[in-house]
């Protein structure tokens, strides 16, 4: 594809993407793996929070809390470890970016995980990788072992004194697994329930210990962060809007991806600034022949969709919260005009309904609930009375939860009901005619 | 200390008490599934949800700390609007079978649903349906589709009894509760789950299809069935006791009790119970007819002075009046050894179940009375439970006067028999394991008619024979027990009861519809 016009790539954690064999010890440390290791091995700990704290690093995962501030909080002289556990579960829908870093640079993950390791003084790595990712499984174990026989994990790293174990822990295929309280569960060998917060990992995590969870986008980030410091990070993508002083900006850079009907789907990494037409349109190659783009989810499944005129928006933070939707694991899913809006809508229940882990009220009874209104509709055998209860489901689900999965069940639902609105009532049958009329 | 301010009234609290706490201890009602005292807390049923002054969003009152200056509201919009939604969702896929459901009356879902709920179901879908009429084990039944989910049964058997042989299982609205292993509840505390449970999800196999509670009579009563003495709800209709629930005592038995104990009463409801009194019809082992009660009382007091005999022995399920009063019944007839016989169990744990069956041991201990090692003639016998005192010492006590419960252990060489009422169709005292002293309340609803007590009897009996002696009442008895420097020294409550001595069967109570 011309690259000419395009808004630019800048490939740091997608470097090595390409180059074969990259996800070998022998040609990543070639390409210069492990060097920020041993350059974060002779700074402190402390030195090493504030670096990542002036990147202004968020979290990759969708949430996108500051990086260093959630490090900051752990829990410290609880005569306890300290533990790291890695979130690759990337459960989400449409979202495949931590796969290509695993799968094509587990290095870089590890290297990440240690030099984490060492600034939240951890001494345990879980890797906590869903179960449907038989190969970025097996290139994670892979790299383990050889970072182990090379003296980069276990005793003594790199005669620093620091030592380190690092483990896989594969998940078994619930999307709630990737919630980070209802992941600890599972390492624990519990049913994937998020546990209620506070206490936050970081006091009260896995086995009861100070645990730090990110996700695995976010740690590869920081080898870069020790190599050029925090502040060259902070200086890319998108600076924190001066005039909001919560903001935190966008910044380094990012992997967004593209699936659903366009002509190229894929991962590609930007400074952040591009904006959600830029992405679907340059680097997704827009809608497939003869096809209109119809609405575009700019991040996994959980955010409420945007239709084509919406996407203007920059692939930032705060900038798609401002337009209505938010920026979530930038993993875009289009879809054209094609697509049935009350089929997408009944999917998408049903996703959900389906990954409710069961304990909350309002989630295991609404988004089931709301599914099957949903597909009472699809089926011509609603009502217009039907949206209003929708809304009066919304309503109850969303925010009256332990976890996010019920907010992130009503969002993209509850857009596409009021975006197209004229496509539900055109499914439904006539309404009764009044009696007496 | 730091202050809340719930609904308008600005309360103290100490650290660490979550809102719900504060609020309950203030009186001020904050519905709740899944929360219980008893239990870590799960926060999943979101009943409670109140609005909290700062919070766009609700909070669960059982799982917030109170925090000082916190504002809550639990009748707000939002609050309300809240609970309102979740009620909804409790009801979406719930089956609307109270009319077979035992816990129709006495269910927290109903109640919230009159308080909180939508009048009629907006939903115009299918429910979804779970399996019914699971068998927890012998004695619990499981209905899924009643079930919400609150986990406190799961929570129970993982906290309380750490036994684990609940979980949960399957995802979303398919979610069940499971039992861990096939087949068996290990422990002996499982039927706490049924009470535990706040709708009609599980059940207990003894109870269940029995009767409707609100015809049902309720009396606050102490289990006999070991010297622990957990406190209970004895619940009765039409002479039938039907079923025995736990009643909060932190001091003794928390919230719970034993199955064991739990499912004790059968005897009670027994159709071999004594229902009349016997006096001799010759002199022939087990010779006997009935005769009244007035009747009896004169033969009794005849049959005692012929005999000039004295000694008790006492079932040690027997209450302190009980044994006061056979104690001055024999004395007034002759010289004797005050003897219990009690059954010594194998079952006892660190928990609440003892070893030790007698209800009242320690009482009759007290009182001067000694363990029976043989059999020995005597004057007064009593026997509620005729595991407690066994065949050999009751017939070789070849008693003057027996007092018993069931038919079966009448000893055939008494003199005069009197039908002995169970411990749920009498007022008295016991004393506890540890030494305490509790009541057991009579059951209006419990047992034959027009059985008399037999501390009445016994002063009947004591006044025929010494018509000096000033007759007593139970405050009489209590004054003659605290004479009793030991039995003084447990400190003896202040019980009022119910004045009526002849029990009389209840009318089922009905309520106007």
């Amino acid at each position: 594809m011309a690259t000419s016009g395009l808004y630019p790539q800048t490939k740091v954690l997608s470097r090595s993407f390409d180059v074969k064999d990259g996800h070998t010890l022998a040609v990543a440390r070639e390409r210069g793996a492990y060097q920020a290791l041993e350059k974060a091995l002779k700074m402190t700990p402390a030195q090493l929070v504030d670096e990542v704290k002036k990147s202004r690093l968020r979290g990759r995962g969708g949430a996108g809390f500051p990086t260093g501030m959630k490090w900051s909080f752990v829990a410290k002289n609880t005569g306890k470890p300290t533990y790291l556990v890695l979130n690759a579960d990337e459960s989400e829908p449409g979202t495949f970016k931590d796969r290509y870093l695993m799968e094509r640079d587990p290095h870089l993950v590890l290297e990440g995980c240690l030099i984490t390791a060492w600034a939240i003084g951890a001494s345990t790595i879980f890797v906590y990788i869903r179960g449907e990712y038989p190969r970025s499984i097996a290139r994670m174990e892979k790299a383990m072992e050889e970072a182990r026989a090379a003296g980069l994990v276990g005793k003594d790293i790199l005669g620093s004194g620091f030592s380190c174990e690092a483990w896989v822990h594969p998940g078994a295929g619930a999307y709630i697994c990737g919630e980070e309280t209802g992941l600890l569960e599972s390492i624990e060998g519990k049913r994937g329930h998020p546990r209620i917060k506070p206490p936050f990992p970081a006091v009260e995590g896995v086995f009861r210990c100070p645990t730090i969870i990110n996700n695995v986008e976010t740690l590869s980030h920081v080898p870069w962060i020790v190599l050029h410091g925090g502040d060259a990070f902070a200086k890319q993508g998108i600076a924190p809007d001066p005039a909001n002083p919560r903001s935190n900006g966008t910044c380094g850079t990012k992997l967004m991806g593209v699936s659903g009907q366009v002509r190229t789907p894929g991962v590609w990494e930007f400074e952040p600034g591009i904006t959600l037409r830029e992405l679907v349109y340059g680097y997704g190659g827009g809608p497939l022949p003869g096809r209109k783009i119809k609405a575009v989810i700019p991040g996994g499944i959980s955010m409420p969709v945007l239709l084509d005129h919406e996407l203007d928006a920059k692939m930032g933070f705060d900038e798609l919260v401002k337009a209505g939707s938010g920026l979530g694991t930038a993993c875009a899913i289009v879809m054209d005009d094609s697509c049935d809006m009350v089929d997408a809508s009944v999917n998408i229940a049903h996703f959900f309904a389906h990954e409710s882990c069961g304990q909350c009220t309002p989630c295991r009874e609404g988004c089931h609930w709301m599914e099957k209104v949903l597909h009472r509709i699809a089926d011509g055998d609603g009502q217009p009375s039907d949206l209003d209860l929708l809304e009066g489901m919304f309503k109850s689900i969303e925010g009256r939860t332990i976890c996010a999965l019920a907010d992130a069940a009503v969002w993209p639902v509850r857009s596409i009901v009021r975006k197209f609105r004229a496509e539900f009532l055109a499914r439904m049958q006539p309404a009764p005619a009044p009696a007496g009329a | 200390m730091p202050t809340i301010t719930i609904d308008g009234r600005k309360l103290e609290f100490k650290p660490g008490q979550t809102i719900i706490q504060v609020a309950q201890a203030a009186g001020i009602e904050v519905p709740h599934y899944c929360y219980h005292p008893g239990l870590s807390v799960a926060g999943n049923c979101r009943i409670c949800m109140v609005e909290v002054e700062k919070n766009p969003r609700p909070q669960i009152a059982c799982y917030v700390q109170a925090a000082d200056g916190m504002v809550v509201h639990t009748q707000s919009a939002l609050a309300r609007e809240a609970r309102s939604g979740t009620m909804e969702m409790l009801l979406v896929n719930h089956p609307l079978d109270c009319p077979i459901c035992d816990q129709a009356g006495e269910c927290k879902l109903q109640d919230y649903a009159f308080e909180f709920g939508h009048p009629t179901t907006r939903s115009p879908v299918e429910k979804t349906h779970l399996p019914k009429a699971v068998p927890f084990g012998a004695k619990i039944v499981y209905d899924a589709e009643r079930c919400i989910k609150c986990t406190r049964c799961v929570r129970f058997t993982e906290e309380v009894t750490r036994t684990a042989e609940l979980s949960m299982g399957q995802r979303g609205d398919h979610e069940v509760v499971i039992m861990t292993s096939k087949g068996e509840f290990a422990t002996p505390y499982a039927m706490n789950i049924v009470d535990l449970c706040p709708v009609g999800a599980l059940t207990s196999r003894d109870f269940r299809f029995e009767s409707r509670v609100w015809f049902m009579d309720f009396t606050e009563s102490v289990c006999t069935g070991c010297a622990r003495g957990c406190n209970v709800t004895v619940g009765a209709r039409g002479g039938r006791f039907l079923r025995m629930t736990p009643r909060e005592n932190q001091d003794v038995n928390r919230w719970w009790m034993c199955d064991a104990g739990r499912t004790g009463y059968k005897f009670v409801n027994a159709p071999t119970r004594l229902l009349r009194p016997r006096v001799r019809a010759g002199a022939g082992a087990g010779d006997f007819r009935e005769a009244d009660w007035d009747e009896a009382v004169a033969a009794a007091a005849d049959a005692l002075r012929a005999s000039g005999r004295g000694g008790v022995l006492a079932d040690a399920g027997a209450t302190l009046e009980e044994l006061v009063a056979a104690r001055d019944l024999a004395a007034a007839s002759g010289k004797g050894d005050l003897r219990y016989a009690s059954r010594v169990g194998t079952d006892g744990d660190a928990f609440l179940v003892v070893n030790e069956k007698g209800a009242n041991q320690r009482g009759a201990e007290a009182l001067g009375f000694a363990r029976a090692t043989g059999p020995a003639p005597v004057a007064v016998l009593l026997v509620e439970r005729g595991d407690a005192v066994p065949k050999a010492l009751r017939d070789g006590a070849d008693p003057v006067v027996a007092f018993v419960t069931d038919a079966g252990d009448v000893p055939p060489t008494a003199q005069v028999v009197f039908p002995l009422p169970t411990w749920a169709e009498k007022d008295g005292l016991l004393v506890n394991v540890d030494g305490r002293v509790q009541p057991v309340r009579r059951s209006r609803a419990v047992g034959p008619r027009d059985l008399r007590a037999p501390t009445a009897v016994m002063e009947e009996v004591r006044l025929a024979l010494d018509p000096t002696a000033e007759p007593r009442d139970h405050a009489g008895l209590h004054a003659a027990l605290r004479a009793v420097p030991a039995v003084a020294a447990l400190g003896l409550p202040d019980v009022v009861f119910a004045p009526a001595p002849t029990p009389t069967v209840a009318a089922p109570r009905s309520r106007t519809r």
